[in-house]
This record gives C-alpha cells, structure tokens and sequence, in this order.
C-alpha cells in the first residue's frame, strides 16, 4: 500500500489540479481577511465559502482522479499485490494531496489573520470533509461505470448535501413551527457532514445566540465534550462507511 | 508434453443476460507460444482477464502452476502482462514508472533485465513525462513492463499495435525469448504474419466459446495448405475440420 501511496502522491503532487485548488483557497481567504476588516466577519465568509467549495472540489476531483487512472489501477491490479493495498494507497495519497494544498490554502492565512479556535475548528472540520468526500467519490467513481455518469452523481450528492437538504430541513421547522421539535433538529443537522462541520465552526464563534432556541439546543448538546465527540464520531462514519463500501466494490469488481 | 502451466476447466463468464466466455476447457504448457485468435468481441480478452485475476469468471476454475487461482494475489509473480491500451499517472516519468513497478513487484534495482529499455530506444528518454508520450512509445513502455521482471507467464493483448516494425520485432523476439526459456506466453492477435512467425499453437474463440486449440502443423495439415493465413479461414468454414 505504501508503494501505491508513494508514486500516486508524487503524481498529484505534480497535478495542476491540486496546486490550482491551493491557489484558489489561498486567494479567497486571503482576499476575504483582506476586503474585511473584522477577521471574525472574514471568519464568517470563509466558513460558507469552505461549506459549499471543499465538498465540490474534493468530490469532483476524486471521482475525475479515479476515471483518469483507471486503466493504471488495472495495471496495478495484475501485479502481485491485494486490490485493498492499491485502493487504500490511492485514497491516502489523494487525502493527503488535498489536506496538504488545504493546509496551505486555508490554514495558512487562517494562521497569519484568525490565530483563534474558531479558525482551528473550520481547519479541522474543513479537513474532516475533504476525507469524507474523497471516501464517497471512491465509492460513486468505482460503483459508476462511466465517468460522465459519475460525475453527474457526485454533482447531484453535493448539491442534494449542500442545498436540499437544508432547504428540506428549513421547510419542515417552518411547517412545523407550532410544534416543540428542535430536539429533533439536531439529529437532523448532525447527519449532514456539511451542516455539522457548519454548527462546530459557529458555536465557535458564539453565533449560537443569533440562532435562537435552535442555536442553544445545538449549543448544549455539540458545545459539549460528549457532543463534540458525538461529531467527530459521525465524521468519522461518514469517511469509514463509504471508504468500507468502496474497498467492498473494489475487490468485487470486474476490472 | 509437461505438466499444464495453466488451465481453465469449464470457465464461464456472464454479464448481465450475455456470455462473455462459455465452458472454457483448455491447457496452456511451459515452453509454448499460443497465439489467442477469433474475431472481435469473441472473448479473447476476457479470458486473459480471468487468468488474470481482473474479472472474476462467473463459473468454473483455474490453476497456475496446479494451484486454483483465487484472492491470494501471490501467483501474478511469475506473470507478465502487456495490455492493449496503455494509460499511465500523467506526471509520472517514464523512470519513475519502471521504479515503481520494480518497487511494486519486490525486484532489487539491479534485478531488473533493462537491454529492451535500451533495444526500444527508451535510455534517452527516462526523464519524460508519461504524459507527452505517443501511443507506440507508451506501447514500449508496456512492452518493458511486461517483460523486465523475467515473468515464467507472458500475456499479451495486442502487442504490436502501434508499435514501429523494429519495436515490433524486438518484442516479438523476446516473447519468444521467454518461450524458449520455458515460459508459456499467449498472445492475442489479428496479424497473421505474427501468428505464423511465433505460434506453436493457436487457440481460435468465437462468441466466448474455444472453437479450436491446435497445433500450427496440425491446422495446415487439416486445411491441406502450407500458410497459416489460407489455412485459418479453411478451418472456420468447415465446422468438422475444426473437430477432427
């Protein structure tokens, strides 16, 4: 696996995708830290522009990255070594490419303008969905055959994640509102990766207040040790889960 | 005749409502060239697909070496293998390549046989990106991977395609190199001249069923001819010479 691991991630090092997804989140958070004088306004911004572009980027490019080395896989497959070793080895090289071009994107001016555990939090969850969506465009690239199917699903998976589900979720607390059901809000956020790394990152800068009784609900229970390893735990469910189902397809697949 | 190197007993494989291979019977030996023919979409790349290991046959066995092959991934040691499309990581190096494989595959640097490097006219080109090569130096390329590590098992889709007269004949006679050294190697083909040149058998598959496996003599005995080209069509047309 450390063989795979090795020379994939000497490709994407090289690969202009991955250097451009650096520049790019290098430019608008320091663009953002720059055009704003409040860094924790700056904070703000960045926090939705990470929520909705993080995802994209890291679920596209994996799908695309998977398609585009396909026939290679296929090379590595006919060699003496388990189908899991060249998986494993290629989903950690792509990890560590996009958390690498992140940590210098994002982590950098986050470092130099917002050196605060907010800005640590938004790194951190930022991170946990690079993993997340990389294990479900493992999973999408190798249960689609063609590549323009894949990327049309994962396309659909980000939006459903990023637009829809919120939407469903506002219609049903508005539709709702006469009854007492923000209990049931926060299982419902915490389900989505994207809302959940949302929540962390704003209970961090105390924006929980503005968020009425539904802010101090996700206040008790995530502004809590048990509650933030309630989250990083379904993070983790959300890398392990479609990692696993991957691996499964993987090792069943006609290549 | 040795004991069989590989053999499919009744390999089958479907997808979805079509059979790809049906009932496969056959034996493959050391120190023989068996040249894979049949038209296209016959079955001639599934059935080097099951033997090995990327699509898994539907039904039926096969051994390598008298072991039945399954998810231990050991047995691909003694194989080479030259597939028909080559598609390499683009920013990888032609070098970096051949380092990984080797790395991959367990050789030493020094283990490596590098003289088709240099016969292909690849020594100069190390240090170019896989990514700007031609479809016949990317051939080369798999044509170098298939054969440096001195597999025992030597399978190749289509090697000549795209590939100069001299790259051609040069891996040409390395495959016949590993032939002579008691390996077994198979090859799929549509040139005729290249069947003609190296097979010691041919094995013709027609809608994934093995038409026939014989011996080069034993086809231009039955056609009654002395080319292999007039003989394979005399063949084809007539289902009892196939059976005799």
């Amino acid at each position: 696996m450390l063989k795979v691991f090795k020379y994939t991630l000497i490709d994407l090092a090289r690969n202009r995708f991955v250097l451009g997804y650096a520049v790019l989140m290098l430019l608008v958070a320091q663009g953002l830290f720059s055009l704003e004088g409040d860094p924790t306004k700056a904070l703000l911004s960045l926090v939705q522009v990470v929520m909705a572009l993080v995802p994209s980027i890291a679920l596209v490019f994996t799908v695309v990255y998977f398609y585009d080395i396909q026939e290679f896989t296929q090379l590595l497959a006919v060699q003496p070594m388990r189908r899991g070793a060249i998986l494993g080895g290629q989903v950690l090289a792509l990890a560590v490419a996009l958390l690498l071009a992140q940590a210098i994107g994002l982590g950098l001016p986050l470092l130099v303008h917002s050196p605060t555990l907010a800005a640590l939090v938004l790194s951190l969850s930022g991170s946990g969905l690079v993993l997340v969506f990389i294990s479900l465009g493992a999973l999408i690239a190798l249960k689609q055959r063609e590549k323009a199917r894949g990327v049309g699903v994962a396309l659909a998976i980000w939006f459903l994640l990023v637009l829809v589900y919120d939407a469903l979720l506002m219609w049903g607390m508005f539709t709702l509102s006469d009854y007492p059901i923000e209990p049931f809000v926060v299982p419902f956020a915490g389900v989505n990766p994207i809302d959940l790394a949302r929540i962390m990152v704003m209970l961090q800068v105390d924006l929980a207040a503005m968020m009425g009784y539904s802010g101090a609900i996700y206040k008790n229970f995530f502004g809590t040790q048990m509650g933030m390893a309630v989250a990083g735990l379904i993070m983790m469910v959300w890398v392990l889960v479609p990692g696993w189902s991957a691996m499964r397809a993987f090792n069943r697949k006609d290549l | 005749m040795p004991d069989a190197r590989i053999t499919f007993e009744g390999v089958g494989k479907r997808y979805g409502k079509l059979w790809a291979l049906r009932n496969v019977e056959c034996a493959f030996h050391p120190g023989e060239v068996v040249m894979l023919i049949g038209p296209n979409a016959s079955g001639k790349t599934t059935l080097i697909k099951c033997l090995l290991g990327l699509v898994r046959p539907t039904e039926g066995r096969i051994t390598v070496n008298g072991e039945a092959i399954g998810s231990d991934p050991a047995y691909r040691t003694a194989i080479g293998y030259m597939p028909q499309i080559s598609q390499y990581p683009a920013t990888l190096t032609i070098g970096q390549l051949l380092e990984m494989m080797a790395d991959v595959r367990g050789m030493s640097n020094n283990e490596p046989d590098d003289r088709l490097v240099e016969g292909l006219g690849l020594s100069a080109q190390l240090n170019k990106r896989l990514s700007s090569l031609s479809g016949g130096t990317k051939q080369k390329v798999s044509a170098v991977l298939a054969l440096r590590s001195r597999p025992s098992i030597l399978v190749m889709d289509e090697p000549t395609a795209g590939l100069d007269p001299l790259s051609s004949k040069r891996v040409l006679e390395r495959a016949a190199a590993v032939r002579d050294a008691g390996g077994t190697v198979l090859i799929t083909s549509h040139l005729m001249e290249e069947v003609e040149a190296l097979a010691d058998r041919v094995a013709y598959l027609e809608e994934g069923s093995l038409r026939f496996l014989l011996p080069v003599q034993e086809i231009l005995v039955r056609a009654g001819t002395k080319r292999l080209s007039e003989a394979l069509p005399r063949m084809l047309e007539s289902r009892a010479l196939c059976n005799a």
